[in-house]
């Protein structure tokens, strides 16, 4: 993104604002909208299947809780996914726009039925009454069949991030395959796994208000509890064969950064965290879903929220994860994660990157001797941005202090190696790696290191 | 100023996206299917938006009026408004997806760049929105509840209502910027553009556009419910404010939309006429004042005729039609020579890459350098597995040199599991050292041997 303006995020930084969005999308995604969908409706049938109204109207209860989390929330976080991206990555998600633009038409096509068909379900729910059952029931399972197929077209450009396949039919000019992008290697097993895993969710999250919900009424509790917990149990086993199919489809460079993506490389040391935080987490939640399936009334509050916090902190861990393999690209093999091509490398390296950086003040894009700690600012600003805070997340003066200038310059020209397969390599020329040395050292400089001194001792 | 007026001036570009527009090659076909698309989803969507808008402002107004005169009719208009509220917010919020669709493929790198320079506050689309939502089922859901505690309920729905006022300014900034590439600068940032006169003119413009519409909406609402004989009372409120807020607000935006008109560069202005996109605001103007003249002359008249009603909402929408051509026709004019000139840029870039790219293929890699060198295996190696990142033989970089590491005289075993596992107390002046888990078993033995050999 060289050629694009860029904006501060302080503190937080890009990355940060960009998964909180996006984990409260996934969240409620699956958890409200696929998975609630079919959940309630399941639930909605079973309810008149056995003529039990008290359990139609805590249907719609729960109904209520998922219609404003959904709307509210779920849709415009959404929306946010794309607004975030707009402005953190423009060079990626306007490629992925030029590749998929018809798929997400169509999605925006499904996506009104889905809402349209929610207004209905919800907003009619109250005025049909149990007499208007049989027709209620409908616009829930068109809801549920929409909210469906727009997951199936966004996994799709989920999975061509990761495993693009065979894409493109010409680099120059630069030609995708559009429908090859769209049965890319990894679509169809993550769209079965996430389905899954979202229903068993949504189930759970049915749980954990049906407990809220039946304070009075402990025999409803229990009908309940037990139904829910059923779909979850149900849930499992598909969850995880295509959750294993899902994983043989990832590159082998990805699934080798699957530890430091799960712990950041300051824990990476410590494999074990992550597989006793995941399994932890798995057995949290078999163990309250298998108490709420045979006594549902000796459930503790304390155990159902707990499931609950597990089941974030998994797809927390999950987005995390599948987000961080895929470096250091943003499309694999095409684009590094700082917006810039592979084919562009060779050029951009030849005549540098200030000569395109349009929104660099035209005095900061030559290198002197006066101004290179500035020009170096706005390199960091071009090319590192996008994951590094200056002193917050993830924050820039931690990986290089105790590193003087020339240590600083020999790394920045390494970051593509085995030691950090993760990082995208410093694009530009050595006069623009040197500046931007000069800019990383003045953040630390302060702090003079041993290595620093020792250095000047030795020249 | 003037010697720009045909010669408009663009310093800052990105180029394009170097992937060709989604139209398979048709683009002849589609790309004119792409303007209709956006011109008539823009439409629906700024609908809701205005009755979302206008809507949220009068369900709070007469709650209070019902309120402070004790007249539970109001009550039940302001009860009534927040359906449109719930459905509009939902709608809008959907039909705002397509146009940014749209406006992302054909116009990727302006809508983006005004994107970046308008944020973070440009977030506030989404967050601000959501908060927004979220007050508003909260007035909506807790009517009954909050019956007899009106104060607090009244700030409850004006929260909502401010909230969503507030998200305008922030994408009239974003949409203006955008079409206005001859005014960014590297600097440019959000509250430069909030408070240009172009951004204020259209601002008020689109703000009493909405209450004008809803205006018009609420009419619709009144008579549909007086004809169906539900609600009466409520309905002659209805029909009563929907009047009056169709025709005030659309009489100022006579004179305020033409003050936004001439806010624009010179030579958008020049390239609108000779395109000959003036004939949509005189059909735009015609029209909305047939529109004005029927429901004035009806003003007092509580049963006003529904076909009336019909035939003035069926000019305003022909008005609301022209306006979204005129807007799109403004659009069109100032992103032209933009455009041309981005493509231009943008072709040069791809063809110094394409040179630059091929060039570099038919050198040898640096791992091929190394391997085809007369380097010893042990440096071979280190070359290949991205030791030299941070060390090399002599010198300290990020780590210690090799022959620091060698002096300290430790085992080749103890170095080979020191690869896989450093230890950063052994080396507190450093940086510490990431675990080297790619590194093959039989290539961290020879460098260990390497490594001890050094000394």
């Amino acid at each position: 993104m060289i050629d694009y303006p860029v904006f501060e995020m302080p503190v937080l930084g890009h990355r940060l604002i960009f998964a909180i969005d996006a984990i409260l999308h996934v969240l409620i995604s699956h958890g409200a909208a696929v998975g609630g969908s079919v959940v309630l409706v399941l639930s909605q049938w079973w309810a008149i299947k056995n003529n039990d109204q008290k359990m139609y109207d805590l249907t719609y209860k729960i109904l209520f809780v998922l219609f404003i989390a959904a709307t509210a929330i779920g849709a415009l976080t959404g929306i946010g996914i794309w607004i975030h991206a707009n402005i953190i990555d423009p060079p990626a998600i306007g490629s992925l726009l030029r590749v998929f633009f018809w798929k997400w038409f169509v999605e925006w096509i499904v996506f009104n039925v889905e809402l349209i068909f929610l207004l209905l379900w919800f907003l009619t729910w109250k005025q049909l009454g149990w007499e208007g059952r049989h027709k209620n029931i409908k616009f829930g399972i068109v809801y549920a069949i929409a909210s469906w197929l727009t997951m199936v077209i966004i996994t799709a450009i989920l999975g061509f991030m990761l495993t693009p396949g065979n894409w493109l039919t010409s680099i120059f000019p630069t030609q995708p395959d559009y429908v090859a992008s769209l049965f890319n290697p990894s679509w169809i097993p993550s769209l079965m796994f996430r389905t899954f895993f979202a229903i068993g969710f949504a189930a759970a999250v049915s749980m954990y208000w049906t407990w809220w919900f039946t304070k009075d009424d402990i025999q409803l509790r229990e009908r309940a509890e037990k139904f829910f917990s059923k779909i979850t149990l149900l849930s499992i086993p598909p969850t995880v064969l295509f959750g294993l199919w899902y994983y043989s489809q990832i590159p082998q460079e990805a699934k080798a950064l699957m530890f430091v993506a799960g712990l950041t490389t300051k824990y990476v040391g410590h494999k074990e965290m992550l597989i006793f935080a995941l399994l932890g987490a798995f057995a949290l939640i078999m163990l309250a879903v298998f108490l709420f399936y045979v006594k549902p009334r000796g459930v503790p509050f304390v155990l159902a929220s707990l499931m609950m916090v597990s089941y974030v902190f998994l797809v927390a861990e999950f987005e995390r994860i599948r987000e961080f393999v895929r470096k250091p690209y943003i499309v694999y093999g095409y684009m590094y994660a700082h917006g810039i091509r592979e084919l562009d490398v060779a050029h951009l390296n030849n005549v540098g990157v200030l000569k395109y950086a349009q929104f660099v003040p035209v005095q900061y894009r030559t290198v002197t001797e006066e101004n290179k700690v500035k020009v170096g600012e706005y390199l960091f600003k071009l090319e590192c941005r996008v994951c590094h805070s200056v002193n917050g997340i993830n924050a820039i003066t931690k990986k290089v202090k105790g590193l003087d200038e020339t240590a600083i310059y020999y790394r920045i020209g390494t970051l593509n190696s085995p030691a950090t397969p993760f990082m995208p390599p410093f694009v530009g020329t050595d006069e623009e790696r040197k500046a931007l040395a000069a800019y990383l050292a003045s953040l630390v400089q302060d702090k003079n290191t041993q290595v620093a001194k020792d250095n000047k001792g030795g020249q | 100023m003037a010697s720009n007026f045909n010669n408009p001036v663009f310093p800052s570009l990105p180029n394009d996206i170097p992937l060709p527009l989604p139209t398979g090659g048709m683009d002849v076909l589609l790309v004119p299917v792409f303007h209709i698309l956006l011109v008539v989803s823009f439409l629906v969507h700024i609908v809701f938006i205005n009755v979302l808008l206008g809507s949220s402002v009068l369900s709070v107004i007469n709650n209070w009026i019902g309120h402070l005169r004790g007249d539970k009719n109001y009550d039940r208009v302001a009860y009534l408004l927040t359906t449109p509220v719930t459905i509009s917010e939902n709608m809008g919020a959907l039909w705002g997806v397509a146009p940014l669709l749209i406006v992302s493929v054909m116009y990727t790198a302006f809508f983006y760049s005004a994107s970046v320079m308008n944020s973070p506050q440009w977030l506030h689309i989404i967050w601000g929105n959501v908060v927004a939502f979220l007050t508003s089922y909260l007035y909506k859901f807790s009517w009954h509840k909050l019956e007899n505690s009106k104060a607090l309920h009244i700030t409850i729905g004006a929260i909502a209502a401010i909230l969503f006022l507030s998200l305008p300014p922030v994408f009239m900034s974003t949409v203006q910027l955008y079409i206005t590439p001859s005014s960014w600068a590297p600097n440019t940032h959000f509250w430069d553009v909030v408070t240009r006169p172009d951004v204020i003119f259209r601002l008020a413009h689109f703000y009493l556009g909405a209450f004008a519409v809803n205006g018009m909406f609420m009419l619709l609402y009144g008579v549909y419910k007086r004809d169906k004989g539900q609600d009466l009372e409520a309905a002659k409120i209805l029909i009563r404010q929907g009047k009056a807020w169709f025709v005030v607000p659309t009489v100022l935006n006579l004179f305020v939309g033409t003050l936004a008109f001439f806010q624009f560069p010179n030579y958008g202005i020049e390239a609108f006429y000779s395109n000959g996109f003036v004939i949509f605001i005189i059909i735009s103007v015609f029209s909305v004042l047939v529109a004005l003249g029927m429901l004035i002359k009806e003003f007092l008249n509580d049963s006003i005729p529904t076909k009336v009603v019909y035939i003035s909402a069926l000019f305003l929408l022909v008005t609301l039609g022209s306006m979204g051509i005129t807007r799109h026709g403004m659009r069109i004019s100032l992103l032209e020579p933009a455009i041309a000139q981005m493509q231009k840029q943008t072709q040069e870039y791809i063809t110094a890459v394409q040179k630059d790219y091929e060039e570099a293929k038919s050198k040898p890699s640096v791992v091929d350098v190394a391997e085809a060198s007369h380097l010893s295996e042990g440096e071979k190696l280190i070359a290949k597995n991205g030791c030299t990142a941070c060390h090399s033989k002599e010198q300290k970089l990020v780590g210690p040199s090799f022959k620091e590491i060698s002096i300290r005289g430790y085992t080749a075993e103890k170095i080979v599991s020191l690869i896989y596992n450093p230890e950063p107390s052994n080396w507190p002046e450093y940086s510490p050292m990431p675990p080297m888990a790619n590194v093959p078993k039989e290539e961290a033995m020879k460098i260990a041997q390497w490594i001890s050999n050094l000394k």
